[in-house]
């Protein structure tokens, strides 16, 4: 069995996987609402998406609001496909398929 | 588990993990669907106490309190506007910094039902314009928002796949036409307890959905 993608084998980048890929495959999400969603500090939050950006599943897009910088994180999808292959990966080693 | 680590780089075992992707993405889906519960209990309120109050402004009601009308029309309509600004708050929080395309899917929903209630309310003017009788309109109105209602939850339950919605939607066309058949002004009375008592049933069975889902 291959290794487990370390990129997304730790708690945080998890989470933050977990919840952009439940976002529509063009969506993304504010960086201050995803915080929230995670209740994860700013700056943790980005040092662990800096890391998934760098393996290029995550991208993100600078935009104005008004004249207030925003940005929105969103998952690549080749990060899709990395969370999908790493639940996958999980699951076979919890033997096939159990989910609870 | 209820607290999630924020700070840990490191990974736990298999199972925990699996765990870990699942709580968060339940997290998200309680999230998003929270607000609806809320969404629920204004209208559900507003329908029981509004059309109550209606319905205890007519003489004939057999109501065992009896409201001078003058009261219970501005009542009834304040009920209405306050669930109509307070679900436009809740709608354009609940999506707040989430862009994609089901908001547009979203939008078009939000807007369908400022269309449906303004096309009853203008098909009624013309029907009481083109003689329909006070008793007739007084069937009419609340049997043309139940029937919008109903059918726009149905809508929202294709878009989103909830069969809560479906349920619900099925409930308060029926309630509309169950109500037009109880005559002016029990229908009143049927869209208080019944429509009313669906919102406010639908908006206790969400949590209750979320928690046994959670396990």
């Amino acid at each position: 069995m291959a290794e487990l993608d370390p990129v997304i084998h730790a708690q945080a980048r998890l989470r933050i996987v977990a919840t952009l890929a439940g976002l529509d495959d063009d969506g993304s999400i504010a960086f201050p609402r995803l915080q929230e969603l995670l209740e994860m500090t700013a700056g943790n939050l980005s040092t662990h998406l800096r890391k998934l950006e760098d393996a290029g599943y995550v991208g993100q897009e600078k935009t104005f609001r008004g004249r207030t910088p925003v940005t929105y994180v969103l998952c690549t999808k080749q990060g899709r496909r990395a969370f999908e292959d790493y639940m996958d990966q999980l699951r076979a080693l919890l033997g096939n398929g159990a989910t609870s | 588990m209820t607290n999630e680590p924020d700070t840990d780089d490191a990974p736990l075992d298999p199972a925990a993990m699996l765990a870990l992707s699942e709580r968060q993405q339940q997290r998200i889906a309680n999230t998003a669907v929270g607000p609806v519960a809320w969404l629920l209990a204004v209208w559900g309120v507003a329908w029981t106490v509004g059309f109550l109050v209606f319905w205890s402004g007519y003489a004939e009601s057999g109501s065992p309190v009896l409201i001078p009308l003058g009261l219970a029309v501005p009542v009834f309509s304040a009920c209405i506007v306050a669930a109509i600004v307070v679900s436009a708050v809740i709608g354009i929080r609940m999506n707040r910094g989430i862009r994609g395309s089901s908001n547009f899917s979203g939008a078009v929903y939000g807007v369908s039902w400022s269309i449906g209630s303004i096309a009853v309310w203008l098909i009624g003017t013309a029907l009481i314009k083109a003689g329909m009788p006070h008793d007739v309109a007084m069937l009419f109105f609340p049997a043309g928002y139940a029937l919008m209602v109903g059918l726009l939850y149905i809508a929202g339950a294709a878009i989103w796949q909830d069969k809560g919605q479906l349920i619900l939607g099925i409930w308060i066309t029926a309630v509309g036409v169950g109500a037009t058949f109880a005559g002016f002004p029990t229908n009143l009375f049927v869209m208080a307890v019944l429509g009313g008592g669906g919102f406010l049933a639908g908006a206790i069975a969400i949590p209750i959905a979320l928690r046994v889902r959670r396990g």
